[in-house]
């Protein structure tokens, strides 16, 4: 048997590999074929790789996901339930076999991890809004854009993509951690946050110890940072790099890796060997000048948190105050800085990971995994509530994710969430149980927010029995409260939910949170509209925005 | 425990920890790596079974400095290569030197591929609904092709025919999607 490309048998065979029920001939008929013919090599690929794409990414089917089962009293009834199709009710979970090569790795260790051995379980169905951002866009100076590239603002995340800046300078920040000035003309592919593409142009890159490793491709070599900051200087016919501090590596498809240290800097052209010569940081002068302006201005920014953090913590009122300092790798208590009320004991961090905060500067908790929470126990009765928190969300995979959760449906208790159609969600459980208020804003969490630093705040005014949800400063919705006080918190979780309901939740009931914290604030009286604007002016990440 | 036991806990754990997450991540991507040798997806998802190991076992070795999915890969190609030995039917598709050749334009093609693909969500929500429910219950819940073949009342070779069908309206569909300058 034999092939012939493009043929009707071409496309059968190709179906039946994918399908693993091809005979052996038209397997050996298809590898002669493709090692003779590199266009239908090509077009075989691209072929498996759909295939592979639909078998490998659950969140393609998000639109149809199933239907929450045993959804008897909870914030299920948020769910928009006219998306779910009625004909299947009860579709079968998928069977999720990369879960169980997961669960086999994990075996090896599940010694005795508690409550940290269970993040495989991440792998329940996925639905919602996805940020696929890698960066964002922090700075502009002058900066003029070829009309090929989308609108961009500061302060925006950024997607896989190409930037094409005219001139100017741009600052962007990998979700790494990497951060690159670029001048104008540039063109920059973002790849992922530890990758970009630069075949024209002129950039500087400064990489802090997490995001070692971050490479840039230019038209003749790979630059991969070893803990530095370099500079680029890019034409289609040859590159320049510049390191000014720690060293890069470099390598072509010819060229074996070569490494590049402190104040040296390589010439690169087509396939000759590099000609070395010493670093020049007047040719980056204007770039370095906007990294340094920058720093100063996160840095002027981080200091006045502190002092306002550091004043916060004497109002009376003020019961909780998580700020993700001094985190560390050992410790897995998270300090309550509340100065005047210490009626909550410190708070406990499970899994989690450490991440950039709001400034360079300032900590965060990142939550990505099923299991990632903080736990924390609030003691005693109220009759208003204010809850404010700063965070970053990276994608709404769930159908609610958690921002601040009491455990279970107890009385008193209340649900803060979002949605994953953008919705905030306040659920206030009635003193007697059976009776709750669902309080949901407008989808207000769009897709350009996620991967962004928001302030999102909520009051719950027992006495006059209403509630306003805000989100930087500005309220969003108002409610009237048709369940009074007293407020019970009891136990409740960060990120995550305890949903008390055995050991293998439904995924309605998987509500962890998947992006960043980095301050959280609990009030036991109701804050006023000035003074959650206020909580907003003084801890937003530019005093310019 | 002791403080010292404590600590190696802590460690392991830790190493877990991370081992999980950087696997997480990148279990998608060694999954279509895989899938470019050995389409079918219950073979492949064998191989990422067994390169999960390897790379667990190995990963007191792994640079944090270095990209996890590109060491990854090396590992899922050997893992690929030995199940591929064991069975001549795989060998009769990738003798000669086709399995490197192929893992290596693919790693050429990427960017071409997500330039394209990135348009299969939208793609699929284009499809009339009897199409796209077959295509969900073959990759999603992964119902058996028998299965879904009674479902549709269809044969199990009409069933096939029919996901190859959808499969090609799909690629057509991003294809047209994909403008060169629209990245």
């Amino acid at each position: 048997m034999t092939l012939s490309f493009p043929s009707p048998e071409f496309d059968d065979a190709v179906a039946a590999v994918c399908h693993g029920s091809a005979a052996d001939a038209e397997m050996r008929a298809l590898n002669e074929l493709l090692r003779s013919d590199s266009g239908a090599r090509d077009e075989y690929l691209m072929r498996v790789e759909l295939h592979a794409r639909l078998a490998s990414e659950p969140d393609l089917f998000s639109e149809s996901a199933e239907a929450p089962a045993g959804a008897a009293m909870s914030d299920l009834s948020l769910g928009d339930r006219c998306r779910i199709s009625p004909s299947k009710p009860e579709a079968p979970r998928p069977k999720r076999r990369l879960g169980r090569a997961l669960a086999l790795a994990a075996c090896f260790a599940v010694l005795a991890t508690g409550v940290r051995g269970l993040w495989f379980r991440r792998l329940a169905t996925r639905n919602g809004a996805t940020s696929t951002a890698v960066a964002m866009l922090t700075r502009a100076s002058d900066a003029r854009w070829s009309r090929n590239t989308r609108p961009l603002r500061v302060g925006g995340a950024l997607e896989p993509g190409w930037l094409r800046l005219e001139s100017g300078l741009a600052q962007v920040v990998f979700y790494s951690g990497a951060r690159v000035v670029i001048e104008g003309p540039t063109e920059l592919q973002l790849i992922s946050p530890t990758e970009a593409v630069c075949p024209a142009g002129r950039l500087l890159a400064e990489v802090p110890q997490p995001a070692r490793g971050f490479h840039v491709k230019t038209a003749q070599i790979n630059v991969v940072d070893r803990g530095t900051a370099f500079g680029i200087d890019a034409t289609r016919g040859q590159t320049e790099v510049h390191v000014f501090k720690g060293a890069v590596e470099f390598f072509t498809g010819t060229l074996a890796k070569q490494s590049l240290g402190e104040g040296r800097a390589a010439v690169v052209q087509g396939s000759a060997p590099p000609r070395l010569m010493a670093a020049s940081t007047e040719a980056f002068a204007s770039m370095f000048e906007l990294q340094t302006r920058s720093l100063a201005a996160e840095a002027v920014r981080y200091d006045q948190w502190r002092v306002t953090s550091a004043r916060l913590n004497q109002d009376p009122s003020l019961v909780v105050h998580l700020d993700f300092e001094s985190l560390s790798d050992s410790d897995w208590t998270l300090r309550n800085a509340a100065g005047k009320n210490r009626s909550v004991p410190d708070a406990t961090m499970v899994g989690c990971q450490r991440a950039e905060g709001r400034w360079r500067e300032k900590q965060a908790l990142e939550f990505q995994s099923v299991n990632d929470r903080v736990r924390l126990a609030v003691p005693g009765d109220f009759q208003a509530l204010t809850l404010s928190a700063w965070v970053c969300v990276k994608g709404l995979d769930r159908q609610f994710n958690s921002l601040f959760m009491c455990d279970g449906f107890e009385p008193g208790t209340i649900h803060w969430l979002i949605r994953n159609d953008g919705v905030l969600g306040l659920t206030v459980i009635g003193p007697a149980s059976g009776k709750f208020q669902i309080l949901a804003s407008s989808p207000v969490l769009t897709v350009d927010k996620l991967g962004m630093w928001l302030h999102l705040a909520v009051v719950l005014d027992g006495k006059a029995r209403q509630a306003v949800q805000y989100v930087n400063g500005f309220p969003v919705s108002h409610h009237t409260l048709k369940l009074g006080p007293p407020f019970r918190l009891g136990s409740a979780e960060l990120g995550n939910w305890n949903a008390r309901s055995g050991p293998n939740p439904a995924p309605s009931l998987i509500r962890n949170l998947s992006g960043s914290l980095d301050e959280f604030e609990l009030f036991g009286r109701a804050l006023s509209d000035a003074e959650v604007h206020k909580l907003y002016t003084e801890g937003k990440p530019e005093s310019d925005m | 425990m002791s403080a010292d036991s404590t600590r190696r806990f802590d460690d392991s754990s830790a190493a877990q920890q991370r081992f999980l997450s950087l696997f997480l991540r990148s279990e998608r991507e060694i999954f279509r790596y895989v899938a470019a040798l050995v389409p079918n997806v219950t073979d492949a998802e064998d191989i990422v079974q067994q390169t999960a190991m390897a790379l667990w076992e190995k990963f007191y070795a792994y640079d944090p400095a270095q990209p996890f999915t590109p060491w990854a890969c090396r590992f899922a190609l050997n893992k690929a290569r030995q199940w591929i030995e064991r069975r001549q039917h795989w060998q009769a598709l990738l003798e000669h030197g086709l399995a490197e050749e192929l893992a290596q334009r693919r790693q050429e093609l990427q960017t071409e591929f997500e330039l394209r693909l990135k348009h299969l969500e939208g793609c699929l929500g284009k499809l009339p609904q009897g199409q796209r429910s077959l295509v969900e219950g073959y990759y999603y819940e992964r119902a058996g092709i028998q299965k879904l073949a009674e479902r549709s009342g269809r044969t199990t070779a009409a069933t096939y025919k029919m996901l190859q069908r959808i499969r090609h309206s799909l690629q057509l569909c991003v294809e047209s999607q994909t403008k060169p300058e629209a990245a």
